[in-house]
């Protein structure tokens, strides 16, 4: 299973690379991922452009994120989404969504 | 929005009878001598548009509305004057009202400003000179609240405003028109929270639905929970998606979308259509501009001569006159921006007295074209050819105006069935079934009588099937059956009929059982051999009922029988089919039409009958090789390789001087709904002709192997026979000694009474 990889910089900042496959299982994973580097820092990325496979509910979670970060006043961004990732959020209606957060 | 737009038309309807009713009595409005009830009549007229107006959201047409009623509020309560000056204002209104309503109907703006003059010259007549630009009623925010000291609205559309709330709810903001051509959908898509877990990807679903059309999707995120309360593999979100197709896609293809998560979700689709398109008027520099309200002018015909004015000279002056000629104001604009002279109509609502008197007339007319037929007959061959010709053009045209006005009358039987699938839950809750209704053939037509009086007999039979026809679901299961029970429900043309049947995969008639309670109340004799057929139709015998213990649905014993007797009442028959342990299937088979039927006249002695046409397969001269006696039963005919029963007409009715030998007379050969065959004896067989059905009930009482009665061309009465009747009498007359023979026909109605009895013996 390919892994969320976590990465500290040295601004504080966090950078979560997501893996290719974001199916239903690596829900939980990615979850957890955003809790711990909410708790960790208030400034997160995303790093989205390997993503080729992706359930609606790692969206859900990307999307809530989002909203509590902006509740609390954190920095979160979507990193470079793959082609995939936008393509999914078009067909959700989220491509609105990802537009505001996304990040070249 | 399906309903909605169904509710919207009515709407746009209603308003344009609405705003009749207004004109005519604004027109009759006149200084000096106010009816009140008039006034009243034109307040309540605008008042009723406003409401309608309110609840589908046509803003401005509401708040010009409103402004035209509260000038009409003054009238009434005599607070303001009648004068001509004020009379003309208001028929101003009313046309105003007209044209916003035709922008309502094709969903496009009124142009800015439409409103402002006519609004001002309202607000003058109340004493406050405000111009309209200060305070702009065309564009009043959407939460405006008009005072409303009037219900008559719920009075005028009925409970569709409660639906059409009910719709708006569900209606997301799409708005706009929507293009020539296609057909909007609304998809409301809220998937159970669990949808996930089973594999399931909204995803594909709205993917698949981009592929139908042209798709807005909304994501709704208002259920998402917090990222701490977030569970991962559970879904909050919900979709509405506004898809715009062409009309070729249907809802089946949506519905096949989700036709894997249909129980996983909650799924809402609707569709709207474009209203049709506003036929221009013909020609309208040089044609009179009919009033806006005209019903006759505003069918979509062309063609169709404008209406002529209703305004009468004397009661209007200035520039506002309806019907004056081509120039009216619009809007205060000096006629631009006003494209639309009024709603446009596309049902008109007729009294049904009048069609009535309509389809009598046309039933004389038959009679008439008969008789002037029969008078051709004495013509000298050859000669006259072009009247005979113009007589044959008119038969053809009296046939094609019996057909339109029939048709005027017919209604898809849809709207009994539609009533069915409540009545089976019902039935299956209280029994403790399972239940499936299948339903087809719903847009079948037939006269409004008979759709009216075919909901009790519908509802007997149901609830028949489903309470002794079908098995409990543990049964079911037991000897191998789905747990569910169907029943299935259809319509159908059939030769000039429509025929309506009642199918269940129940155990069908339990023959012996239905037997034994017969010899039990009765109503045969014991040791009696009965066919299966025979046995099957004694569950038509009045007091009959086979139900161990009587129950709420049915097995009070009056279901059947009253069901025979509402069907023989409208003309039609009905029959049982049944095949133990498989099912019943009940066939009723009524006429299309209760007034006119295609006849064939033929002749028993002096007297003359008409056999409808649909029952007859052909007429012949046997050979004395073809008849054969059966000893004390009846004679029979070999026809077409088979035997067919014959029926001496003269013997079952009593007629004199008739031919009783049938190779010396003609026999014509009859069969019923059930393609049971029959052989006629008759005289001579005089020649086809359309009839018009007199009750016979409704002038004389009820005959056995009569259906009704009819005037010939010669002004001779004549029965119309009934093929059936005729056979169950033959069967009884023949079978009379048999002692074993059950006491009433079993497919007759038995009869109500000794005179019925008497009727057998002197007809």
């Amino acid at each position: 299973m390919s892994l969320i990889k976590w990465t500290e910089e040295d601004d504080g900042r966090i950078r979560l690379g997501l893996p290719s496959d974001l199916d239903l299982p690596m829900a939980q994973p990615l979850l957890d991922s955003l809790r711990a580097a909410f708790k960790a820092s208030v400034d997160i990325g995303v790093q989205a452009d390997a993503v080729e496979r992706i359930s609606v509910a790692c969206i859900q979670a990307l999307v809530v994120a989002a909203r509590d970060a902006a509740e609390q006043g954190n920095s979160f961004a979507i990193l470079r989404p793959s082609e995939v990732l936008a393509d999914a959020c078009e067909d959700l209606g989220l491509a609105g969504w990802l537009k505001q957060w996304r990040r070249a | 929005m399906d309903d909605l737009s169904r509710f919207k038309q009515t709407y746009f309807d209603e308003s344009a009878e609405l705003l009749a009713v207004a004109e005519a009595g604004l027109l009759r409005l006149a200084p000096g001598e106010v009816d009140m009830d008039e006034v009243n009549a034109i307040f309540r007229a605008v008042h009723s548009i406003k409401g309608g107006g309110g609840a589908f959201g046509f803003n401005d047409l509401v708040a010009f509305a409103h402004e035209f009623e509260t000038v009409m509020d003054g009238v009434r309560n005599a607070e303001i004057p009648v004068t001509t000056e004020l009379v003309d204002t208001l028929i101003r209104a009313n046309d105003l009202l007209a044209r916003l309503l035709s922008h309502a109907s094709d969903e496009t703006e009124a142009p800015a400003g439409t409103t402002d003059d006519t609004v001002a010259a309202l607000r003058r007549f109340l004493g406050k000179d405000e111009t309209p630009a200060e305070e702009p009623p065309a564009a009043p925010p959407p939460a405006t609240v008009y005072p409303d000291d009037e219900d008559d609205e719920a009075g005028i559309f009925g409970d569709a405003l409660a639906a059409i709330q009910a719709a708006r709810d569900d209606q997301p903001a799409s708005g706009g028109p929507i293009p020539e051509g296609k057909v909007r959908w609304t998809i409301v898509f809220r998937p159970k929270a669990e949808l996930l877990l089973s594999g399931n990807e909204p995803t594909y679903m709205l993917r698949a639905l981009r592929r139908l059309g042209e798709a807005e999707v909304v994501c709704h995120l208002d259920k998402l929970p917090s990222l701490r309360d977030l569970d991962a593999e559970l879904l909050h979100l919900s979709w509405t998606v506004t898809l715009l197709a062409d009309p070729q896609v249907d809802r089946a293809q949506i519905d096949d979308v989700f036709e894997f998560v249909a129980d996983d979700c909650d799924i809402r689709i609707s569709a709207e259509a474009p209203p049709p398109a506003v036929i221009p008027p013909v020609e309208p520099a040089s044609v009179p501009q009919p009033a806006p309200v005209s019903t006759a002018a505003n069918l979509p015909q062309p063609a169709a001569p404008a209406a002529p004015p209703t305004t009468p000279a004397a009661t209007t002056s200035g520039s506002a006159k309806p019907g004056d000629g081509a120039k009216r104001p619009n809007g205060g604009a000096g006629g631009t921006g006003g494209d639309h002279s009024g709603p446009t109509t596309h049902t008109i609502r007729v009294d049904l007295d009048k069609i009535d008197r309509l389809v009598n007339m046309v039933g004389e007319m038959v009679i008439t074209q008969a008789m002037i037929a029969e008078h051709l007959r004495d013509l000298p061959p050859g000669q006259f050819q072009e009247l005979l010709e113009g007589l044959e053009g008119l038969a053809q045209h009296t046939r094609e105006l019996r057909e339109s006005v029939m048709s005027i009358r017919a209604q898809p039987v849809s709207s009994v069935f539609s009533r069915m699938p409540r009545l089976v839950r019902e039935c299956a809750a209280m029994t403790g079934k399972e239940v499936m209704l299948v339903t087809s053939g719903e847009t079948t037509e037939v006269d409004k009588t008979v759709v009216e009086n075919l909901v009790d007999p519908l509802t007997h039979m149901i609830r028949n099937s489903i309470d002794h026809g079908l098995e409990g679901p543990d049964e079911r299961e037991r000897i191998g059956k789905p747990r569910a029970g169907t029943v299935h429900l259809s319509a159908a043309h059939r030769s000039g009929r429509i025929v309506i049947e009642v199918t269940d995969d129940g155990r069908g008639i339990n023959r012996a059982k239905v037997l034994s309670k017969a010899i039990e109340k009765g109503l045969v004799q014991p040791g009696a051999s009965l066919s299966d057929e025979e046995i099957d139709n004694l569950i038509f015998l009045p007091g009959f009922s086979t139900a161990d213990q009587v129950s709420n649905l049915s097995g009070r014993g009056v279901g059947m029988d009253v069901v025979r007797r509402n069907i023989s009442s409208l003309g039609g028959r009905i029959g049982v089919y049944s095949t133990p342990g498989e099912g019943s299937r009940f066939v009723l088979s009524l006429p299309l039409t209760l007034a006119v039927l295609d006849g064939m006249v033929i002749s028993v002695g002096e007297e003359r009958f008409v056999l409808p046409l649909t029952n007859i397969v052909e007429s012949l001269r046997p050979k004395p090789a073809d008849l054969h006696g059966l000893v004390n039963k009846c004679d029979v005919m070999m026809a077409r390789g088979e035997y067919v029963r014959l029926v001496h007409l003269h013997r079952l009715f009593g007629i004199p001087k008739a031919i009783d030998d049938a190779t010396k007379g003609l026999v014509v050969l009859v069969e019923t709904e059930d393609g049971s065959r029959l052989g006629l004896v008759v005289d001579e067989v005089l020649g086809q002709q359309q009839v018009v059905i007199k009750s016979l009930e409704a002038n004389f009482r009820r005959l056995d192997g009569v259906a009704a009665a009819t005037i010939l061309g010669d002004g001779r009465v004549a029965l119309i026979l009934d093929v059936a009747g005729l056979r169950e009498m033959s069967r009884h007359n023949t079978s009379g000694s048999d002692a074993g023979s059950p006491s009433a026909s079993p497919s007759l109605p038995a009869p109500a009474d000794r005179s019925d009895q008497r009727q057998r013996q002197t007809v």
